[in-house]
């Protein structure tokens, strides 16, 4: 067996196994912790198929931050009959109908797209790093690195310069957080000095 | 290294007629075993030297001796001594605790700190000291680092008891504060070198130590110290040390825990000062080349062969760790200083002064670059010529990165 | 009346309100105290000290022995400031038997009393330090007094209950030597107040954490009955060395010293010490703080007085009275000025050797109860800051 199938294997392994846990767990950090390993054996994938910017991404942002700041709403918010969580009958039957019908429409995709068959070739193969930062972060700037041999001059640009839309994008999520911690926040109170 | 070891493995086969391919398993799986002993090793022995230190630097200052008696001269066996103390004592967990949460809290929190080392690099140049060599290795430090709350959050909940809940719930508002300055902290020399990989960080400043990012420009040498700052913060030292506030939250996150599993939390905490400290070593000190480059000047470099490049990357690696251990006895020097802050004065610390700080310090040392590039030393030396003609490569679009800056390769619809 | 609080907390996140035991075991309640709060997340609404650990009947022994056997039930008081209850029980009988302690006595007690304040001081000024996090004063301050300890020692043979001053003078004179040892100490020990005021006092992260945190103002000072550095860090010039009755104030007669207490917006400047940060509101922990350091220094000021009084004394120190001395009818009532504030004992005697009642009021007693009103919406790091800045001791309250 080839190492980059079997680490795949445990990797998709854990990542399945610990969202079905998340989604069988009574217990609300529970799920939140079934969720970090989940997640940490998704970005465990992504470091095999040589994308470690992304998988550094998911890391930090849906392994560190985001389930950081989850367990933090939830123990600060939580009300006990939320931290231990019943599902009746009726909505597990709803979740599974919708679930199951996402989990086709993937499956079938997947499966069809001639590209993303399996080629049984390790990803990384060498021990020398697959530089992946610095082609994304210069697309942003408009250099398609890997449009260099497209003869056109305009496909070689590719579709180039992404920098603006993505500051615009960022910029958008931070007016929308700082909105959602305005809109959080229960009342203000000052202590007026005696 | 696993290809190497595939090979060697290749070589012992064929003598019984045997062949195994270059990417097998096998090597990697050996590859990996070595890399996680060697690492752990580290970590390990680097955490029992930092206790005793702990004490022993913690005695000097407060005016003791510290330990004298176990393992003859110092007590340099105290450490062990204590370990042992520790493996023998009963291992208890509360009858409320989440009791899977409870046993698992410890290795998350080592499991972490242990992982940042991967990417830690200890020697560069040709034959890089390091587990996996990635391109983001600073991204990946900080990424696998931050993760390293996650079992202080964890033990806080399942211990079931209110002080560790408040150790966790200061813990989760303290790494949101203190991760957005470090980021922004890391960036400047990745900007400066142009990477984020950590080997080439380092080997951007080889020579002397004029050639240190930490005296690059004025804005540099602030920068490192809000880092340093928020790398205190970030693994849970005084004055940082919320979590475990001992005269307001008895132990804090480890309150109810008692052996091997509280000395796991210790290790962690060790572990990430270690790592802290070499990634602000090879971000801001150079790395692997020292005040003085003595294994340039010996002749030991991979100019002169691989056997003397080695013994040089040798060198190196000792100047990378003696800069960690430094660092860490900045750590504990300070610990032993300064009273603990508030944790909304924590907070305050965090994202009103080294935040903008660092921000502004970014914007600086970028000025400072794009009007002073190629200069080090506060802008009083010319970089040496090997370190300017050092450039990243993509080696699988056979793409050099310094041709696209001069413009040979032809630029996109930027806008 | 609400205290004054300095810092605006948001609430942010509304959250369920959690009752804490802080204490009796605990690593900054001084002992055996107990507080009970109630939080909501960080935000402490409500303080409730508990009390009644450390209850040794202390006063119920106190009608069961002669005055003189009873000195080393009152060493276990305050412990940390042993000489200075001694001082306190002994003034208050020889009131009731209208004794008078000669010239060298007088002397000896003044000198023994203050070193017992520097030593007392130390311990609230360390274990302060160690309340707010920072280890190392601890163990400077600890340093120094062991030296005094020694020199107690020296002196009567005990280094915690030392039971030395008694009632009709001491149990025995300064050994010889022993002037010039504690000359050589106070000598040593006097820059060594720069590096506590290095450690803490100016300390910027000490000055965040206690400047403007637990303000009292006077009025509730005194309205709470506090005493000695917590009412004189709220600014009330006030100290029984000067205000109080003629028999305790007559041991510091020809002293020349001055009340440590900030008036108009001054403190005493004979007394050399690091300027007030701006920070600072008067009343607040650092004041407390401060007074405390003050006060050493004046302290040590008031033993070198009292050895040049001494060595130029006439006569005998004062010889302790007869261990089963008949105290004559009546009812006496006296107040002392220990390092914690007021300490007051009162005796009914019914002519026997024994009295018929023996009382103590405890100024850490009074001190304690103003934490519920100080403590009231402050931070849970700010608990041990204020209850640290009182400086209690258990032994006191509970007696």
């Amino acid at each position: 067996m080839n190492w980059s199938s079997l680490l795949f294997l445990l990797c998709s392994g854990f990542a399945g196994v610990f969202a079905i846990a998340v989604v069988l767990s009574n217990n609300i950090v529970r799920m939140a912790f079934y969720l970090v390993l989940s997640l940490a054996a998704t970005a465990g994938l992504f470091f095999l198929a040589g994308a470690d910017f992304v998988g550094a991404m998911q890391l930090m942002i849906y392994v560190g931050g985001t389930l950081v700041l989850l367990v933090f709403g939830v123990m600060l918010t939580a009300q006990s009959q939320f931290v231990s969580m019943r599902t009746s009958s009726g909505e597990l039957l709803t979740a599974l109908m919708l679930g199951g019908a996402l989990l086709f429409v993937l499956v079938f995709t997947a499966m069809n797209v001639p590209m993303w068959q399996p080629t049984n070739q390790p990803s990384v193969s060498e021990d020398t790093p697959v530089l992946t930062a610095t082609p994304i972060g210069m697309a942003l700037e408009g250099y398609r690195v890997d449009q260099l041999e497209q003869p056109n001059p305009s496909l070689r640009r590719g579709m180039s310069g992404y920098l603006f839309p993505f500051v615009i994008v960022s910029v958008h999520l931070l007016v929308v957080l700082v909105g959602a911690a305005y809109l959080a926040r229960a009342r203000r109170h000052h202590t007026e000095s005696a | 290294m696993a290809k190497l070891l595939n090979q060697c493995l290749d070589w012992i086969a064929s003598w019984v007629g045997g062949s195994l391919p270059d990417d097998s398993l096998l090597g990697y799986v050996l590859a990996a075993l070595i890399y996680v002993a060697l690492l752990l090793g580290l970590v390990a022995t680097s955490a029992l030297i930092f206790i005793w230190l702990e004490r022993k630097v913690s005695g000097r200052i407060q005016d003791r001796l510290g330990p004298t008696r176990v393992g003859g001269k110092f007590g340099w066996l105290q450490t062990l001594a204590d370990g042992m103390k520790l493996l023998t004592k009963e291992d208890l967990v509360p009858g409320d605790a989440d009791k899977m949460l409870f046993r698992l809290a410890p290795y998350i929190s080592f499991c972490a700190s242990l992982a940042a080392f991967i990417a830690l690099p200890f020697a560069g140049r040709d034959f890089p000291f390091v587990a996996q060599h990635l391109n983001i290795a600073v991204f990946f430090v900080l990424a696998v680092m931050g993760l390293e709350v996650f079992g202080v959050i964890l033990a806080g909940y399942a211990s079931a008891s209110k002080w560790s809940l408040f150790g966790a719930m200061r813990e989760a508002a303290q790494v949101v504060s203190y991760e957005v300055p470090m980021g922004l902290c890391v960036v400047v020399p990745v900007m400066l070198a142009g990477s984020m990989d950590l080997v080439f960080l380092g080997d951007k400043q080889q020579g002397w130590f004029t050639n240190w990012y930490l005296f690059h420009d004025p804005f540099t040498f602030l920068v490192f110290w809000v880092y340093f700052t928020c790398g205190v913060a970030s693994v849970n030292r005084a004055p940082f040390d919320l979590a475990e506030a001992e005269s307001e939250l008895v132990a804090g996150f480890h309150t109810e825990y008692s052996g091997l599993r509280w000395s796991f939390f210790f290790m962690a905490e060790y572990g990430s000062m270690l790592a802290v400290s070499i990634l602000a070593a090879i971000l801001f000190l150079g790395g692997w080349n020292g005040p003085i480059p003595i294994a340039g000047l010996l002749g030991l470099t991979w100019e002169n062969g691989p056997v003397l490049g080695y013994l040089g990357n040798f060198l190196g690696m000792i100047n990378v760790i003696a800069k960690g251990f430094l660092l860490v006895t900045v750590m504990i020097w300070v610990r032993w200083t300064l009273p603990r802050l508030r944790i909304d004065q924590v907070m305050t610390t965090c994202l009103k002064y080294c935040t903008p700080l660092a921000a502004v310090m970014f914007v600086g040392a970028a000025l400072w670059h794009t009007t002073l590039p190629d200069r080090v030393f506060l802008g009083l030396l010319q970089a040496p010529e090997v370190n300017r003609r050092l450039t990243e490569r993509l080696p699988d679009h056979s793409l050099d990165v310094q041709a696209i800056e001069q413009g040979t390769i032809a630029q996109g619809d930027a806008l | 009346m609400s205290s004054a609080a300095t810092n605006v907390i948001e609430l942010d996140v509304r959250t369920d309100e959690m009752l804490v035991n802080m204490g009796p075991q605990h690593p900054s309640t001084h002992g055996v105290l107990r507080l009970v709060l109630r939080t909501d997340g960080e935000v402490v609404s409500e303080v409730m000290p508990h009390i009644g650990y450390l209850h040794r009947c202390a006063e119920k022994i106190g009608e069961n022995l002669t005055p003189r056997q009873y000195i080393p039930y009152t060493d276990r008081m305050d412990y940390l400031a042993g000489m200075n209850m001694n001082v306190g029980w002994a003034l208050t009988v020889e009131k009731l038997m209208g004794l008078e302690v000669p010239e060298k006595g007088r002397h000896l007690r003044v000198i023994i009393s203050e070193l017992g304040r520097i030593a007392s001081h130390l311990v609230g000024m360390g274990a302060y330090g160690l309340d707010l996090g920072s280890f190392s004063p601890f163990l400077y301050a600890f340093r120094e007094r062991e030296k005094i300890l020694d020199l107690f020692e020296e002196v009567c043979g005990a280094r915690l209950t030392y039971s030395y001053l008694t009632v009709g003078g001491a149990t025995a004179d300064f050994p010889p030597g022993w002037i010039d040892k504690c000359l050589a100490f106070l000598d040593q020990f006097v820059p060594v107040i720069d590096e506590y005021h290095t450690l803490l006092t100016t300390n910027s992260i000490f000055i965040r954490r206690t400047a403007g945190i637990g303000v009292m103002p006077g009025e509730m000072a005194i309205d709470y009955g506090c005493s000695g550095p917590v009412l004189r860090g709220s600014g009330v010039n006030w100290d029984l060395r000067r205000d109080g009755e003629p028999i305790y104030t007559s041991m510091y007669e020809g002293y020349d010293w001055e009340v440590v207490c900030q008036t108009n917006g001054q403190y005493p400047s004979v007394y050399t010490a690091p300027n007030v940060p701006t920070e600072a509101v008067l009343g607040d922990c650092w004041h407390r703080f401060y007074v405390r350091m003050l006060e050493v220094v004046q302290a040590i000021s008031l033993v070198r007085q009292g050895i040049e009084k001494y060595r130029t004394a006439e006569g005998d120190f004062g010889q302790p009275v007869k261990l089963t001395q008949k105290l004559p009818v009546g009812e006496t009532y006296l107040e002392t000025e220990c390092p914690r504030g007021q300490m007051g004992f009162g005796i009914v005697s019914d002519g026997s050797a024994i009295p018929w009642r023996a009382r103590a009021r405890s100024s850490s007693f009074a001190n304690l109860s103003v934490v519920p009103d100080l403590c009231q919406g402050c931070l849970i790091a700010d608990v041990p800051a204020i209850v640290g800045s009182l400086d209690l001791v258990m032994g006191e309250i509970d007696r």
